[in-house]
C-alpha cells in the first residue's frame, strides 16, 4: 500500500484532433462566456451581449465545422483517443459532421426565437423564476426584462446535444445527455405567461427524464457487465463472440434503448411529451422538438449501427413494434386534441414513429434518409413554433384551435405559410416533409419491411387529417368575434419563421445536395 | 469510475480465488453480519433518524469490507462519499423537516402490497440466482492489486480520467457548471426590483395598518411545547394547539400525543384545571378541529 502514489510511469497525453472537435469547443467556450458575462455585465446591458455571444457563437462553431470539412479525412476520425485505446472518445465522421450541422443550423434559429422580445413585451421568458405566487403578479407589472440565463443554458444545450451524436462510448453519451437535458428542464418551466402549467412541464419532464436517465445508466453498466468496456465498439466486438451470457447484454440494450427513446419521444416513452410541449415557453418548445429529436435520434443511430449491428436479429422485432406504437399514439390521439401545440406534440409522436422506421432499417439508405428526416423535420418544427407564438389574444398564445378559426382572412400571410408548414408535416409532395418520408420509407422498404412501411403510410393518411383539418379551419371558417390578433413579428422571429420556411421549401424541390451530404459516409468507431 | 466498477465485480469473486486468510475470515465475519444487521434495522425502524443510522452501519462495515479486500480506494470514496456526504445530507434534510413528522401510510397505488410482494420476491430470486451461478460456474477474476496502473487503485482511476476518459471528465466540469447555473436562476430573487427595504418602523406601522395578516410575528414553539422541530405546533397558554403555529407543509405531531403530553405537564386534573385543556366552545378554530379528529 505504500507504493499507491508511487505507481508510475508517464501518462502520455491523448491525441486530441483540435481542429475536428473545434465546433463543439466553441460552443461549450461561448456559453462558459455567457455565464461571466450573466456575473458581471449589468442587467439593461445584458440581453443585446448574450443574443451577440451565441449568435457569434454558433456562427462562429458554423465556420470551424464547413472549415473543416473541406479537408477532413474520408473515413471520419476518433478523437480524445488515449495512447493504448483502439478508439477516442468522440467520433467525428460524416453523420456526426452532418448532425453538426443540421444542429448548428436549427440552434440558430432557435436562439432568434428565444431572443425575440417584440412578440411577446420582454421575451417569452419570465424576468425572474426565482418568484412565486403574489409577488410575481404584483412585481412582473413592472418588469418586462428576461432571464438572460437563457443563453448560456441554450448554449449549453446544444454543446451537450453535438457531443450526444459524436459520442464513442456510453459513458461519455450519459455525460452529454444530462449536460443536455439539464438546461432543458429548466428552461421548461420559464415561460412568462401560464406559469403553472410551465412549472408543472418543468417538474413532469425532469422526474421522467430523471427516471430515463436511470435506465440509461443501468443499461450501461449492464454493457460494461457484459462487454467489459462501455466503447461502442467493443461492446459490438463483445456481441459478435457468443461465450458471454446473453441476459447482460439484452437486458443493457434495452435499458440503454429505452432512454434514448425517452429522449427522442417515441411512444410508449412519449407521456411526457404533450404537456412538456404545452407549458414550456415556445421557443423552448420549438428547441426540444427540433435540436433534442435530432440529438436523440443522432445517438440512437450511432448506438444502433455501432454498438447493437451484429445483435439486430435479436431487437429488431422490439423496435419495429415501438415505431408502429408510436406511430399509432401519435396519429390517433393526435386526432382529439384541441390545443395546437398539443396537436404538434403529437405529431412530433407519430414524426418519431417515422424515424425509428429509418434507424432500425440498419442500412446506408436508412442512416442517410434519417439524417435528411431529422434535418426537414427540424427547420419546418422550428417554422411552425413560431407562427403560433405569432397569434395571440389578451392571455398570451391563443393555441385552442377554435382561436384558428377564420385566421386567413385576418392574415392571408401567416396563414398561408402555417398551411404550407403542416403540409410538410403531412408530407405532402414539394415539401421536404414528402422527400424525408419518401428516402425514409424507401429505405424500410428495401430492407424487407414492407408490412412496416404500409403501416406508416396509414398512419401518414391518419395523421394528414388533423393537419388538413387545421387548414380548413383557417381558410373556410368564420373568425370568431374575440379572436385573436396576430402580431407582427419582430426581425428575430420573421428571420427564424423565413429560415424554417425556405428550408423547407429548398429541401422539398431541390434534395439532392443535402441528400448527398447526408450519405456521404458511415460511423467511425 | 471503470476501476470502481471492476472492483465491485471482483469483490463478489475474490474469496473463491484462494485460500482465504484467517484475517481475513475474521473481518468478515464480524463485518458482514454487522452489515446484514444494519439492513435490517433500517427497514424495521419507526424513526426515519434511527433507519440512516443503521444505513450508515451497513455502509461503513461495507465499506471496511472493500478495503480488507484490496481495493482501498473504493472503500475510502464508499465511506467519505456515502456515509460521509450522502448520509450525513439525509440526515440534515430529516432533521430540518423534523424528526417526529411520520409518513403518511395511506396507500395510494391499488394493490401496493400485493405488486410489492411479487417484485420483492422476484428480486429476492434473481439474486439468489445470481449468487449461486457465480459461486459455481463462473471463472474467477484475478486479486486485485491497486499498486499497479491496472488494479483499481486510485492510481489507475486517475490514469483513466486523464487519458481515456479525458473528454467525459472534462464533459463534467460543464455538468457542474450547468446545475450551479440553474440552482441559481431558481433561487436567485433580485430584491431590488421589489423597491427600497422597509425600515423597522415602516414595517410595525404597515403590521398595524392591517397589511399583513397579524400585528404579531407567528408563534414559535410555545410554552408547554415539549420539541423545538417545526413540525411541533406552539401551544396557548390555555393548553390548546395554537393554530397559526402549524405548518401548512409538514404533517404536525399528533394532537393525541400533544394531549397526553400536556396532562403530564398539567399534572392532576383539578376542577379549576379546566382552562388548561381549553373549553371546546371558546377553542380557536384549528384546535377544535385537532381535538375532533381524535
Amino acid at each position: 500500500m505504500q507504493h499507491f502514489l508511487a505507481q508510475g510511469g508517464d501518462l502520455t497525453v491523448p491525441d486530441i484532433n483540435y481542429a475536428a472537435v473545434l465546433p463543439v469547443l466553441i460552443v461549450f467556450g461561448a456559453a462558459a462566456i455567457s455565464v461571466l458575462l450573466e456575473a458581471f455585465l449589468p442587467k439593461h446591458r445584458r440581453w443585446s451581449a448574450q443574443v451577440g455571444v451565441s449568435i457569434a457563437a454558433i456562427i462562429g462553431a458554423g465556420v470551424a465545422l464547413v472549415a473543416y470539412i473541406g479537408n477532413a479525412p474520408a473515413g471520419g476520425i476518433t478523437t480524445f483517443r488515449a495512447a493504448e485505446a483502439t478508439g477516442g472518445a468522440l467520433a467525428v465522421d460524416a453523420p456526426a459532421l452532418f448532425l453538426w450541422g443540421t444542429l448548428l443550423a436549427l440552434g440558430l434559429g432557435c436562439v432568434l426565437l428565444i431572443a425575440d422580445r417584440s412578440v411577446e413585451p420582454g421575451g417569452a421568458f419570465i424576468s425572474q423564476a426565482g418568484m412565486t405566487g403574489a409577488t410575481q403578479t404584483r412585481i412582473q407589472a413592472q418588469v418586462t426584462g428576461m432571464q438572460t440565463e437563457v443563453f448560456p443554458l441554450t448554449l449549453f444545450a446544444l454543446g451537450g446535444m453535438m457531443t450526444f451524436c459524436a459520442s464513442n462510448d456510453l459513458l461519455t453519451m450519459f455525460i452529454a445527455l444530462e449536460v443536455l437535458s439539464l438546461p432543458l428542464y429548466l428552461m421548461c418551466g420559464l415561460a412568462r405567461r401560464r406559469r403553472l402549467l410551465s412549472q408543472e412541464a418543468a417538474v413532469k419532464y425532469f422526474l421522467l427524464g430523471a427516471f430515463a436517465s436511470a435506465f440509461f445508466l443501468f443499461g450501461l453498466s449492464l454493457l460494461y457487465g457484459y462487454a467489459g468496456s462501455v466503447k461502442l465498439a467493443d461492446i459490438a466486438n463483445a456481441a459478435a463472440g457468443t461465450d458471454r451470457s446473453d441476459t447482460l447484454l439484452f437486458a443493457g440494450v434495452g435499458l440503454v434503448v429505452v432512454g434514448l427513446l425517452f429522449k427522442g419521444s417515441v411512444g410508449p416513452f412519449h407521456t411526457w411529451t404533450p404537456d412538456v410541449y404545452q407549458g414550456a415557453p415556445t421557443p423552448i418548445t420549438a428547441f426540444m422538438a427540433a435540436c433534442t429529436k435530432v440529438a436523440a435520434f443522432g445517438g440512437m443511430l450511432r448506438v444502433l449501427f455501432v454498438a447493437f449491428e451484429p445483435t439486430s436479429w435479436e431487437w429488431e422485432s422490439a423496435l419495429w413494434a415501438v415505431a408502429v406504437i408510436s406511430m399509432a399514439i401519435g396519429a390517433i390521439l393526435g386526432l382529439t386534441q384541441r390545443d395546437l401545440k398539443r396537436m404538434i406534440a403529437y405529431s412530433s409522436i407519430a414524426h418519431a414513429g417515422f424515424l425509428v422506421i429509418g434507424a432500425i432499417s440498419l442500412t446506408e439508405n436508412g442512416l442517410s434518409g434519417t439524417l435528411f428526416y431529422l434535418l426537414a423535420y427540424g427547420f419546418t418544427t422550428i417554422a411552425v413554433f413560431g407562427v403560433i407564438s405569432l397569434v395571440r389574444d389578451s392571455k398570451g398564445e391563443a393555441t385552442d384551435l377554435s382561436a384558428w378559426a377564420g385566421l386567413a382572412r385576418r392574415s392571408p400571410l401567416v396563414a398561408g405559410v402555417f398551411t404550407f408548414l403542416l403540409l410538410a408535416l403531412a408530407g405532402i409532395p414539394l415539401t421536404s416533409g414528402f422527400i424525408g418520408k419518401f428516402a425514409v420509407f424507401s429505405a424500410a422498404f428495401a430492407d424487407g419491411k414492407a408490412v412496416l412501411v404500409v403501416i406508416a403510410l396509414v398512419a401518414s393518411a391518419v395523421a394528414a387529417f388533423f393537419y388538413l383539418r387545421v387548414v380548413v379551419l383557417m381558410y373556410f371558417s368564420e373568425p370568431a368575434a374575440e379572436g385573436p390578433a396576430v402580431t407582427v413579428p419582430g426581425a428575430f422571429t420573421t428571420a427564424a419563421i423565413t429560415l424554417g420556411t425556405v428550408v423547407t421549401l429548398v429541401l422539398g424541390v431541390v434534395p439532392g445536395f443535402a441528400m448527398d451530404w447526408a450519405g456521404a459516409g458511415g460511423f467511425a468507431f | 469510475m471503470t476501476s470502481m466498477l471492476t472492483a465491485g465485480l471482483v469483490l463478489a469473486q475474490s474469496p473463491a480465488q484462494q485460500a482465504v486468510t484467517t484475517g481475513e475470515a475474521v473481518a468478515f465475519w464480524v463485518l458482514g453480519p454487522m452489515a446484514l444487521a444494519g439492513a435490517l434495522g433500517m427497514v424495521f425502524m419507526r424513526s426515519a433518524v434511527h433507519s440512516a443510522l443503521w444505513l450508515v452501519m451497513t455502509m461503513l462495515s461495507l465499506g471496511v469490507l472493500y478495503m480488507v479486500q484490496n481495493a482501498p480506494f473504493l472503500g475510502f470514496t464508499q465511506i467519505i462519499v456515502y456515509t460521509g456526504a450522502v448520509m450525513m445530507l439525509f440526515l440534515f434534510v430529516l432533521m430540518m423537516a423534523g424528526r417526529d413528522s411520520s409518513d403518511s401510510v395511506v396507500e395510494v397505488i391499488r394493490g401496493q402490497r400485493l405488486f410489492a410482494a411479487i417484485f420483492g420476491l422476484g428480486f429476492a430470486g434473481l439474486l439468489v440466482t445470481a449468487l449461486t451461478r457465480s459461486l459455481t460456474d463462473v471463472t474467477p477474476a484475478a486479486p486485485l492489486d491497486p499498486g499497479s496502473a491496472t488494479g483499481g487503485g486510485a492510481g489507475g482511476l486517475g490514469r483513466l480520467i486523464f487519458t481515456e476518459y479525458l473528454f467525459a471528465f472534462e464533459l463534467t466540469s460543464v455538468l457542474l457548471i450547468v446545475a450551479a447555473l440553474a440552482g441559481i436562476v431558481l433561487a436567485y430573487r433580485d430584491r431590488r426590483d421589489e423597491g427600497p427595504k422597509r425600515s423597522q418602523k415602516e414595517l410595525v406601522e404597515a403590521r398595524f395598518r392591517g397589511e399583513y395578516e397579524r400585528p404579531s410575528p407567528r408563534p414559535g414553539p410555545g410554552v408547554f411545547a415539549t420539541g423545538n422541530s417545526v413540525a411541533t405546533p406552539a401551544l396557548l397558554p390555555d393548553g390548546t394547539v395554537a393554530p397559526e403555529s402549524l405548518s401548512d407543509l409538514i404533517e404536525s405531531t399528533t394532537t393525541a400525543r400533544l394531549v397526553a403530553e400536556r396532562e403530564r405537564v398539567s399534572g392532576p386534573q383539578h376542577d379549576d384545571a379546566r382552562a388548561l385543556l381549553g373549553a371546546p366552545e371558546d377553542a380557536p378554530e384549528g384546535a377544535a378541529d385537532e381535538e375532533g379528529e381524535k
